[in-house]
């Protein structure tokens, strides 16, 4: 079943439901104990009418059974009023009272010196309760049955009332209840709409921020809304800001570059020149552009650092095809790292196209899983010495410059790497050659700064 | 041989054009990935420069429909965008090579040239077929150790005989290698063509085979 959407239709639902399963039960107790109530005092009552009838009877000279007067509290002289009682002699002699008129009492089994109480038809088929029992009485021969009997017909009508009086008692207590959860459920979420309001009115221009006094329970989140607010105008506000200053350091290449192409001999060494400097510029903006965007990018997925491997090598498997590298990968594919994927394949590609470009033939991929996940790319060539590996890792050096490359590459590694809490070290592979290590926090390991 | 330059830049894509025609390739020029994809389907090209942001359709796709289609001559992608998660999925989606803008043009001709010799399974830029010498880097023709002056046409065909050194290239090919796509194609221009490298070269090395084509002796 599809849930709800609205919070005030899904609690008033569920206080719906449990309220009925509440009120339900408590309403049917209630009504059991006030039936038995009824029936209790009715049956005692019977009682009390069979004790003054038994009270009243006496043995004549005949052996008979008479009734010396009739019991009060019930109407038992007028024809099929409801009440009724019958007297059996020791003789089997049968007297009854003039309620009865005609007909006779059905009597059960006889023998009982206590009262029996039971539900039984009446002359006309009414509903009748009998009481009965035994009596010796002194100078008679044998028992004698009494028997009163009253209609149930006021009882059952009493206890229809009641029931249907419970009922609406419990019906309207339900229905306040539910209205009761609804108005809170409307009244608690009152300061959401309030907070949705504001947001709608700050997407609109109205307002900077949400500024809003919320109650303890919804305070933080429009606290952190209003912190991504000005996150996010702090970053539009730095996207703008390296707009201008791109256009800006850019002018002035661009007229020295149009004033050089512009005069009576083009002066191209300068506009040469000029566009160097203009790339540079590009460069360096680029760097900038991208280390801002990952300060603002939040937590990044995980990422498996051999999946990452396999697919730069593929590439430089294509890039340097036809020159007889062998790029081998291995190591922990289980391993996962907290890295943003694009940056994981940045460093990978600097390091392993440095390995391949310097090996004489093998480039081993190396990936060791922990808390701080160990990619070493080792190359069979030449290597570097211990004193030139600092200098290597500084930005812009290059050690060698035949070597293509923009002189970048482990710079722009050391420092992807301590941005994500890792290091770059540079050692001395086994076969002689150049090993870099590359280390980063795994996922689920705390950034060390 | 055949170039085809896909860049959206007309003052680039011109560049590129001066640039490759100089360095011995006849060259289409694409504005847009439709026509590319076009072009590169039917036509056979010996190499490809191809830019990532196009119009209609983007680089990646083209070479991606052009490798599923079977054509798999060498690609260079040019592209602005530097960072190596475009240059892995570049290279993984079937290019060959791959430059960042902005770029110097001998490297760009020079990494051209080194896709061809590598299709053809040559690692080095000098061919050395006997007494014949084709450095195809700086595009000069030794017989003997004797530096052979030839016009752009004639080195053309050399160097591509040359590549294919020892096998039988019918007219048919070397037209469809040498001209452009909406070049007038005469077959009798090429007998000519032959007719005077024969001349320079001497009679032995072209070898014709009649109703085939011709062949550059191996060695």
């Amino acid at each position: 079943m599809r849930r709800p959407r609205s919070l005030t239709l899904r609690l008033a639902l569920a206080a719906g439901l449990w309220v009925a399963a509440g009120l339900g039960a408590a309403a049917w107790f209630v009504t059991d104990v006030a039936v038995r109530q009824v029936e209790t005092a009715f049956d005692a009552r019977l009682a009390g009418l069979l004790d003054g009838a038994a009270a009243a009877v006496a043995i004549d000279a005949e052996d008979r059974a008479v009734v010396t007067r009739p019991p009060a509290g019930a109407d038992f002289d007028r024809p099929f009023s409801g009440a009724y009682w019958q007297v059996t002699g020791p003789g089997g002699v049968v007297t009854t009272s003039r309620s009865l008129w005609d007909q006779s009492l059905p009597v059960a089994m006889e023998g009982h010196a206590v009262i029996l109480l039971r539900d039984a038809a009446g002359p006309r088929g009414e509903p009748l309760r009998v009481a009965e029992r035994d009596l010796l009485l002194p100078g008679a021969t044998g028992p004698v049955h009494v028997a009163v009997a009253l209609s149930r017909a006021p009882t059952l009508a009493e206890i229809a009332r009641l029931r249907g009086v419970l009922a609406g008692v419990f019906a309207l207590l339900g229905l306040g209840l539910v209205g009761g959860v609804v108005a809170t459920v409307v009244t608690g979420l009152a300061p959401l709409r309030q907070a949705r309001r504001a947001l709608a009115e700050v997407r609109e221009g109205r307002r900077d921020r949400l500024d809003l006094i919320a109650p303890a329970e919804v305070a933080p989140l429009v606290a952190e809304v209003d912190a991504l607010i000005a996150a996010n105008r702090a970053t539009v506000e730095r996207a703008r800001t390296h707009v201008g200053n791109l256009a800006h350091a850019l002018k002035t290449p661009l007229a020295v570059l149009r004033n050089a192409l512009a005069a009576a001999p083009p002066d191209l060494a300068a506009a040469r020149a000029e566009a160097v400097a203009l790339d540079r510029l590009v460069q360096h903006h680029l760097a900038r552009a991208r280390t801002a965007a990952r300060a603002g990018a939040g937590a990044a997925p995980a990422v498996a650092p051999l999946a990452v491997a396999e697919e730069v090598a593929a590439a430089l498997r294509r890039l340097f095809a036809g020159q007889d590298r062998v790029i081998a990968v291995t190591g922990d594919a289980a391993a996962r790292l907290r890295v943003d994927p694009q940056d994981l394949t940045e460093m990978l590609g600097n390091l392993m196209e440095n390995a391949c470009t310097w090996a004489r033939r093998r480039v081993t991929v190396a990936v060791a899983g922990g808390a701080m996940v160990e990619i070493a790319v080792a190359d069979d060539g030449p290597g570097l010495p211990e004193g030139q590996r600092g200098a290597a890792l500084e930005r812009g050096v290059r050690l060698d410059e035949a070597t293509p490359g923009a002189g970048l590459g482990l710079a722009i590694v050391a420092d992807l790497a301590a941005l994500h809490g890792g290091s770059l070290e540079l050692g001395r592979a086994a076969s002689g050659g150049l090993c870099a290590t590359l280390r980063l926090p795994a996922r689920g390991a705390v950034p060390a700064g | 041989m055949r170039a085809l330059v896909v860049e959206d830049h007309a003052a680039l894509a011109g560049q590129l054009r001066d640039a490759l025609a100089e360095a011995g390739f006849v060259t289409d020029v694409a504005a847009d990935g439709e026509e590319a994809l076009f072009l590169g389907e039917t036509e056979p090209y010996d190499a490809v420069v191809l830019d990532l942001g196009l119009p209609r359709l983007d680089g990646l796709s083209v070479l991606k429909r052009w490798r599923a289609g079977g054509r798999g001559m060498p690609v260079l992608i040019l592209t602005a965008r530097d960072a190596w998660s475009e240059k892995v999925a570049g290279l993984n989606a079937g290019a060959d090579d791959y430059l960042a803008k902005p770029f110097v043009m001998p490297e760009l001709v020079a990494r051209l040239h080194a896709l061809v010799r590598r299709a053809h399974g040559h690692s080095r830029p000098e061919i050395a077929l006997g007494r014949l010498v084709v450095d195809t880097a700086a595009r000069r023709v030794l017989l003997d150790d004797a530096p052979v002056r030839l016009t752009g046409l004639e080195y053309r065909l050399l160097a591509y005989l040359a590549l294919r050194a020892g096998e039988v290239v019918s007219k048919t090919e070397l037209t469809e290698h040498l001209y452009a796509q909406d070049f007038d194609r005469d077959s009798n221009t090429l007998e000519v063509v032959v007719g005077r490298l024969r001349r320079k070269l001497g009679e032995g090395l072209i070898e014709t085979l009649r109703g085939q084509g011709y062949r550059l002796a191996a060695g």
